[in-house]
C-alpha cells in the first residue's frame, strides 16, 4: 500500500452522529509512521477521542479507510480482536478489572487471547510492573491502588500483550495533579525504546518534549500538524494561535 | 365473628397439615427460583444479542436520507430479541392466576403427568404444573434484573477487554458476568422471597401449600380466622428473616467492592 516505514494510513475517515448532524470527525488524512510519538491536541469536542478510538474501532466510522499493515480494516472483511491484539490502548479512566488483582489484570488476555504460558507471562508481567516501580503491589486489587499506580498498571496491561502500537486516550485527564508526573515518565521511557505511539492529551509539556508529530484538530478536522517547535512556536492558522493563547 | 384462643388452640391439632404446606410453599419456590433463573439468563442474553440479519443495510451508501433512515431501521431488526421482549410482555402483562390456569388445564390437559407423590404428601402431577407456570412468570421479570445487572457494568469494561483482543465472548465471560453477579444475586434472593408469597395462588390448582392447608382447616372445622391468622404467621415467619439475611448479605458484598 505505501512505504515500509508507515504504519497505520488514515484515509477521508469520517464520523457522522444523527445522519450527518454530528460531524464528530470530518474526513481525517493522516499517516502514522512507525516510530512516531504523535500527539493530537485540541479543544474539547474536537473529535480527538474519536479519532484515537476510531483507530481500533471502538468507534466505527461512517467512511473512511484505515490501512493498517496493508489491509483496510474499516472496510476489509478482518478479524478484528486479532488486529486489535496489536493495539495496546490506555483510558482516560483506567478501566482496570476490579475484581482481579494486578497480576491477573495483566495475565488474562495473554492467557485468554494468545494461550500464553502462565509461569512465563507471569513472569514477564512482573518485569514490566517492576520497570514501571509497581512490582510490590502485583497482588493488590486496582481498588488499593491510587490513580497514578492504577494509569501504570494499565499501561503495563496494554503492554503485556506486545502491541505495535499504543494508544492514549487522555491517559492524565482523570489524575490528581501530582500523581501526573509518574505516568508521563513511564510514557516518556516508552517512548525512547521506541514504541510507536499515539496520544491525546492536555499535557503541552509532554507534547513539546516527547512528541515527534503534534497534531491539532478542531471540528473534526485536521487543522495543522507538524513538529512540536512548528506547532507551538510558529502556528499558522487562526484556529491553532487561538487555542494555544487559552491554554499556554 | 371472633378469634379466641380455644379456636387456636383446635387449629393447632392441624399442625401437621401446616407443617406439610410449609415444605411444600419453600420447595416450590426454591424450584421455581432455581428453573426461572435459568430461563431468565436464557432470556436476558436473548435481549442483550446483537443478530441482525439485514444488518448490511446499513452499510448502503445513499444520499437520500429517508431511504438511509428506512435501511437503518431494517438494519436494526433483531428476531431473537424481538421474541423475547413479546415473552416478557406476554408475562409481564397477564395475571398470574390465569398464567398458572393457562399451564395446568391448557398445557398439561393435553401432557399427561405421571401421578406419584413424593415425600408422601407432594403430589407431583399438581406440584409440577404450579413451578413450572411459576418459573415461567418468574423468568421472565428475572430476566430484567439479569440484564439490567450485566449492563449495570461499566462499558469501560468492555472497551478494555475488547481493546486487549478479547472476544465477545471472552469478554461477558472473563470480564462482565463475574462483576455482573454482585449485582444481580441479591435482586434474585429477594425474588425468592416474592415467590414464597406469590406461589400461595397455587392452591387453585390443588397444590397443597400453605394456602391449600387453610382451606382444609376451615372446611374440617368450619373455623374461618385462626386459620388465616396461622397463615400469615407462617408467611410471615418465613419471609422477613430471609430477605433481613438477604440484606445483611448485600451488606457484606458491597463492603467487600472497597477491600
Amino acid at each position: 500500500m505505501t512505504t515500509d516505514n508507515v504504519m497505520i494510513s488514515v484515509k477521508g475517515l469520517k464520523k457522522h452522529y444523527n445522519y450527518g448532524v454530528v460531524k464528530a470527525l470530518d474526513g481525517v488524512d493522516i499517516d502514522i509512521n512507525k516510530g512516531d510519538v504523535m500527539v493530537v491536541i485540541g479543544p474539547s469536542g474536537s473529535g480527538k477521542s474519536t479519532f484515537l478510538r476510531s483507530l481500533n474501532l471502538l468507534e466505527e466510522p461512517t467512511e473512511g479507510s484505515i490501512f493498517f499493515q496493508g489491509k483496510d480494516i474499516v472496510n476489509d472483511k478482518i478479524d478484528m480482536d486479532k488486529f486489535r491484539q496489536k493495539m495496546g490502548m490506555v483510558f482516560q479512566h483506567f478501566n482496570l478489572f476490579p475484581h482481579k488483582t494486578v497480576l491477573e489484570n495483566l495475565t488474562l488476555a495473554p492467557q485468554v487471547v494468545k494461550k500464553a504460558n502462565k509461569a512465563e507471562i507471569e513472569k514477564k508481567a512482573l518485569e514490566l510492573l517492576d520497570r514501571v516501580g509497581l512490582a510490590d503491589r502485583a497482588n493488590a486489587y486496582p481498588v488499593q491502588l491510587s490513580g497514578g499506580q492504577k494509569q501504570r498498571v494499565a499501561i503495563v496491561r496494554a503492554l503485556c500483550m506486545e502491541p505495535e502500537v499504543m494508544l492514549f486516550d487522555e491517559p492524565t485527564s482523570a489524575l490528581d495533579p501530582e500523581m501526573v508526573g509518574e505516568v508521563l515518565e513511564v510514557m516518556k521511557e516508552l517512548a525512547h525504546n521506541g514504541m510507536t505511539m499515539v496520544c491525546v492529551t492536555h499535557e503541552m509539556g509532554f507534547a513539546r518534549e516527547v512528541g515527534n508529530r503534534v497534531v491539532f484538530m478542531a471540528d473534526g478536522k485536521l487543522i495543522e500538524q507538524g513538529t512540536p517547535d512548528q506547532i507551538f512556536d510558529h502556528p499558522q492558522s487562526p484556529r491553532l494561535k487561538d487555542f494555544l493563547g487559552k491554554v499556554l | 365473628m371472633t378469634i379466641s384462643m380455644a379456636n387456636m388452640g383446635k387449629i393447632l391439632t392441624y399442625g401437621n397439615m401446616f407443617g406439610q404446606g410449609l415444605i411444600v410453599t419453600v420447595l416450590l419456590a426454591a424450584c421455581t427460583v432455581f428453573f426461572g433463573f435459568f430461563l431468565a439468563f436464557a432470556l436476558a442474553l436473548m435481549l442483550l444479542s446483537d443478530v441482525r440479519p439485514f444488518r448490511h443495510l446499513e452499510k448502503i451508501k445513499t444520499d437520500n436520507i429517508n431511504v438511509k433512515k428506512r435501511n437503518d431501521f431494517i438494519a436494526r431488526f433483531n428476531p431473537v430479541k424481538l421474541i423475547a421482549s413479546a415473552y416478557v410482555q406476554f408475562v409481564r402483562c397477564t395475571p398470574m392466576l390465569v398464567q398458572v390456569f393457562l399451564v395446568y388445564y391448557v398445557v398439561f390437559g393435553f401432557v399427561a403427568l405421571p401421578k406419584f407423590t413424593i415425600f408422601g404428601f407432594i403430589q407431583f402431577e399438581r406440584f409440577f404444573p404450579a413451578a413450572f407456570a411459576l418459573a415461567l412468570n418468574s423468568g421472565g421479570y428475572m430476566s430484567a434484573v439479569i440484564r439490567g445487572g450485566i449492563e449495570g457494568v461499566d462499558k469501560g469494561q468492555t472497551e478494555a477487554a475488547r481493546s486487549l483482543g478479547m472476544s465477545k465472548g471472552e469478554t461477558m465471560y472473563h470480564i462482565i458476568f463475574p462483576q455482573a453477579v454482585k449485582n444481580i444475586l441479591p435482586a434474585v434472593a429477594n425474588e425468592f422471597v416474592t415467590i414464597i408469597k406469590e406461589s400461595s395462588i397455587c392452591y387453585t390448582i390443588g397444590v397443597q401449600d400453605i394456602m391449600f392447608n387453610v382451606k382444609s382447616v376451615q372446611s374440617a372445622t368450619f373455623i374461618v380466622a385462626e386459620p388465616l391468622i396461622m397463615a400469615t404467621l407462617l408467611y410471615f415467619c418465613l419471609c422477613f428473616p430471609t430477605s433481613k439475611i438477604i440484606e445483611h448479605v448485600e451488606r457484606r458484598m458491597r463492603q467487600s467492592d472497597n477491600r
